[in-house]
């Protein structure tokens, strides 16, 4: 057994070396850091938000959900359906469970943590909801949004127990549709231009932002709101990011929450007798 | 003249090649399926921070975000202030990838966090060397 480990960490240390030489004899490594960027980072940070090259740009400040939903956005939404079929496999494992509200937990924790976990659960999603809509503009988006919403979720299971969440509505097919109905929006947004360009007879492509001189039609990014004067919301970023934090909070919510099951619902619902 | 720079880069940089040494090594090794998905997270978070750590270049360095822009203040932006921008700013392309990459390991981890907790719920045990035997009916 123990010559075995032992070879087991040579084995290890062994790939770890050929992958710092394939590293560092490509110049991926390089130490200490380049002088300057290189050139493809040059061009993105050079173009998404300038306003003389707009036959190329995104409209927004902030080159990372730029790229994310924009230069790269079926990368994206290739991302996000591997994330829901995740969470419906794990679903899937525990298909059949009912929840029945008169066994759930609502005990939860002391008074104190009771009391802090209340005050806090007001303040996270008002972070987590502005993280989400400022994700074309400041470092975040709708990921990062509905993860930090996640938390919240998470905590009151925690501390106030499962029947908490259960008792204000947050069943399983109410969270499950919530998350479908991102998913619902994010594949409108990517088709609409796509279908008006068919239906108007103009090029449109799918995931199309901004117009383009051979495809005129796009979602603009300034729009005026009478009092606030022309505010801007960057094409089809801010829509996308607002479906992904629906999906994406409602999702892992869900997942939680199945998870903080009582033993006896698991086995039941994954079959297991 | 000693480059303290690339003594403390050379360091860091080996540093986390060691914690993936140490993650891959634990993952062959370790018997408790927790331990081996907590393993498995750190291994993924490592390779994130080096995949960022590509993006770093040397001297002042920002983040990859145009300062000054908001909901109703966004004048337009030439390409000389850009170019400008684009010598402090970090590489954005390394952060994409690594948010793409922490979605699909959270949606693995939640997966696998599933199948070892119907696991242990069947069987009573995290332990891969039980968990063989009480499979095929060996031990009880």
């Amino acid at each position: 057994m123990k010559n075995k480990e032992i070879l087991l960490g040579v084995l290890a240390g062994l790939i770890i070396l050929a992958l710092v030489y394939l590293l560092v004899s490509l110049a991926i490594i390089i130490v200490p850091p380049q002088e300057d960027n290189r050139w493809l980072a040059s061009w993105f940070l050079e173009t998404t938000y300038n306003s003389e090259r707009k036959e190329l740009w995104s409209a927004s400040p902030e080159v990372v959900t730029s790229i994310l939903w924009d230069y790269r956005g079926l990368d994206t939404v290739y991302e996000t359906s591997v994330f829901f079929f995740a969470i419906i496999g794990g679903l899937m494992l525990v298909r059949s469970v009912k929840i029945d509200p008169s066994k759930l937990g609502v005990r939860g924790m002391s008074v104190i943590s009771k009391t802090v976990t209340k005050i806090v659960l007001v303040s996270i999603p008002v972070v987590a909801v502005s993280v989400a809509l400022h994700g074309h503009l400041t470092p975040g988006g709708g990921f990062q949004g509905g993860s930090i919403f996640a938390v919240a979720s998470l905590l009151a299971i925690v501390a106030l127990g499962v029947g908490f969440l259960y008792r204000r509505g947050w069943s399983k097919v109410r969270l499950l549709g919530f998350r479908t109905m991102g998913l619902i929006i994010i594949s409108i947004v990517i088709m609409a231009v796509f279908i008006t360009g068919l239906t108007i007879g103009a090029t449109g492509y799918i995931m199309q932002n901004q117009w383009k001189p051979w495809a005129p039609i796009g979602y603009g990014y300034l729009i005026n709101l009478g009092l606030l004067g022309n505010v801007l919301y960057s094409g089809s970023l801010i829509f996308l990011n607002i479906a992904e934090f629906l999906a994406v909070s409602a999702g892992l919510s869900l997942a939680f929450i199945i998870m903080a099951l009582p033993r006896e619902e698991l086995i039941k619902g994954g079959d297991l007798e | 003249m000693i480059d303290f720079s690339a003594i403390i880069w050379g360091y860091i940089y080996m540093v986390t090649i060691g914690i993936i040494a140490m993650t891959i090594y634990g993952m062959a090794t370790r018997p408790n399926i927790v331990k081996k998905l907590i393993l498995l997270s750190i291994l993924s978070d490592t390779g994130n921070l080096i995949a960022v750590m590509l993006g770093v270049h040397s001297g002042v360095i920002k983040p990859p975000v145009f300062p000054g822009i908001s909901f109703t203040n966004h004048e337009e932006v030439g390409s000389d202030v850009l170019k400008e921008f684009s010598k402090s700013a970090v590489d954005p392309i390394p952060q994409v990838l690594v948010v793409t990459a922490i979605v699909i390991g959270l949606a693995v981890l939640v997966f696998l966090g599933y199948v070892s907790l119907l696991l242990y719920q069947k069987y009573g045990t995290l332990d891969v060397r039980l968990l063989e035997k009480k499979i095929k009916g060996e031990a009880k």
